[in-house]
């Protein structure tokens, strides 16, 4: 399939707290009315999963979506180190951004695509805003410490084939995650989140894509009912592209994608 | 310093991220630097380390380019069928071109982790612009299906396990992966039965090449980490000719102690960085001046500091 898109790299944001983005343009004549904002995960989840996300803006953006992706302060091309990420900072990034996309495009309507941990801060988002159309919430982070937990598993498990580094060798107030520092404040914000006693309306429409088996998956659903959101709830029996592989590939799930970039047509006509 | 998103090459398809030193047009005579995706992984590279070693190089009065080639990160696919080996080689070309008309630097030093320091080695061989070329833990095979996970753990049990306590005692008391661990040694004793110590196609080639760039006055440092096992196919290529060829000045092989093949903890980062913000500098004499330890806005922790300046919009 040959997408005609174009990219457009820039920085946008507040000049002290710059955000790296990658814009996609649609065609003038396919353009819809609502813009795409992709929340990305964090740390070696965004590294393992920036593949799968480019190519779902392009099938978006070739479904006539404007779709902006960008990097969270601190992380990837953005202005800032990894030390430097907050959760708070995180959600301010995203307010930013659908800013950003509705003045380029002038167009109202907003979509929030969320991975992992993005889709955690797309809910937060969301909630604190509610202007929001429609939502995907893609594996969501339900619990923090479930979060945390997993990481440090993962850690250990990568440490297996290797010299195991010494203990004066762990950097100083922060946890080596898979090469990314998790510093205390971070990890108290991690510790605390949890997605269920999140009150407010989120958005009009709510797509949630489960791959991972997840402790509260159940309440999740239960919690998403209660809200006004026309709900729609799929499960996928895919690879969590957001875990290192053995052989360093970084997979892209068509079935996900297709799904989610249907699903956003149907909402969006 | 200062980043900025660009577009280039021939269809203006390709993205990347220019860091201007502090004083953008301060020194014309040192090379600006070009760093190549590692895999498939987009130019931020695992644990955001590109990201880093752009400032810090940067910081030290280099212009900096990190790119996608064409169907990697950001950067769209081409087209034209060209396989990946010669349209990188294009493409870095291409980046460099660019860097010529934008900064007017007419010199390079190619720095790309993986199958980046594969496309490094041969831009190096046939662009004369390439002064210098950084190759992290340089792939002189293909891997196939679980070899790369095989060969990472005989290497361990080889070089590490061997001589650790810890992992003698697992073994003798039952807890440690048998299966695994006959996996690992039997795949060790095949592919070193199978070379028969004789040399490779690519391993003569290899050395050709480095015979060739070491005339031609441009400089060749490899970089392995201790516990990659590719470090082992470099010393079975070239092994013999590498003392020759390190005679001749050009060719330098240094060796991250304790790291694995994507510098996957922090320490190990911060090994890579401070190593390659000395060798480059030793490399360049353009930019001597103060002894690097001097210059503290050079080192790589200081760097995480330095508020970057943005453009590109």
């Amino acid at each position: 399939m040959r997408l005609a898109e174009k990219v457009v790299p820039f920085y946008f944001g507040a000049p002290d707290k710059l955000l790296f983005g990658c814009y996609h343009e649609p065609t003038l004549e396919r353009c819809r009315k609502c813009a795409v904002v992709v929340c990305q995960p964090m740390g070696h989840e965004y590294i393992n999963s920036h593949r799968a996300l480019r190519q779902l803006a392009a099938r978006l953006c070739d479904a006539g979506f404007p779709v902006l992706r960008f990097d969270y302060y601190g992380c990837g091309d953005s202005s800032g180190s990894r030390e430097d990420g907050t959760i708070l900072q995180w959600l301010e990034d995203i307010s930013t951004a659908i800013s950003e996309v509705r003045s380029r495009t002038a167009v109202v309507q907003v979509c929030l695509i969320g991975l992992r941990l993005g889709g955690t801060l797309a809910m937060n988002a969301a909630a604190e805003r509610a202007d929001l159309e429609s939502m995907v919430l893609w594996d969501p982070v339900l619990s923090g410490k479930g979060y945390l937990h997993g990481l440090l598993r993962l850690q250990k498990e990568m440490l297996r084939f290797r010299p195991k580094p010494s203990t004066t060798q762990q950097p100083q107030g922060y946890l080596d995650v898979l090469g990314f520092p998790l510093s205390r404040f971070l990890r108290a914000e991690l510790e605390k989140i949890d997605l269920l006693p999140i009150a407010g309306s989120l958005a009009k429409n709510v797509l949630v894509i489960q791959s991972d088996q997840t402790a509260g998956e159940a309440n999740l659903k239960e919690r998403l009912s209660q809200t006004e959101a026309r709900l729609e709830y799929q499960r996928f029996d895919a690879p969590q592209i957001w875990r290192p592989t053995s052989d360093g590939s970084l997979l892209v799930p068509s079935q996900i994608l297709h799904s989610i970039v249907s699903w956003t047509n149907r909402v969006h006509p | 310093m200062r980043e900025e998103a660009v577009l280039f090459g021939e269809t203006k398809s390709l993205v990347g991220i220019l860091t201007d030193p502090p004083m953008r047009n301060g020194n014309r005579a040192k090379p600006a630097v070009i760093l190549l995706n590692p895999g498939i992984v987009h130019r931020v590279a695992p644990g955001r380390i590109y990201v880093r070693m752009a400032r810090a190089l940067a910081a030290m009065g280099f212009v900096v380019l990190r790119f996608d080639f064409s169907g990697i990160g950001d950067s769209a696919v081409r087209y034209d069928n060209l396989p990946f080996d010669k349209s990188a080689v294009k493409e870095t070309q291409d980046a460099m071109r660019f860097l010529e008309a934008a900064r007017g630097v007419s010199r390079f030093i190619l720095l790309g982790g993986c199958s980046g320091a594969r496309i490094s080695l041969q831009t190096a061989c046939c662009d004369p612009r390439v002064v210098c070329a950084f190759l992290i833990n340089l792939q002189m095979t293909e891997d196939v299906d679980q070899n790369s996970i095989t060969r990472s753990a005989a290497f361990y049990y080889w070089n590490f396990a061997l001589f650790n306590l810890k992992s003698w005692c697992k073994l003798i008391t039952g807890k440690a992966d048998y299966r695994n661990i006959l996996r690992a040694l039997g795949f060790q004793a095949r592919t070193q039965f199978a070379s028969g110590g004789k040399m490779s196609a690519e391993s003569i080639q290899l050395a050709a090449n480095l015979r060739m760039l070491a005339e031609r006055g441009a400089s060749v440092t490899f970089l392995y980490a201790e516990s990659d096992p590719r470090l082992n196919d470099l010393r079975e290529a070239v092994g013999r000719e590498l003392k020759q060829l390190r005679a001749l000045g050009n060719v330098r092989v240094q060796i991250i102690p304790r790291s694995d093949h994507t510098f996957s903890s922090l320490h190990d980062q911060e090994k890579l960085l401070k190593e390659i913000c000395e060798l480059i500098d030793a490399v360049t004499p353009a930019t001597a001046g103060a002894p690097l330890d001097q210059r503290h806005d050079q080192l790589p922790q200081s760097v995480q500091q330095t508020l970057p300046q943005h453009g590109g919009k």
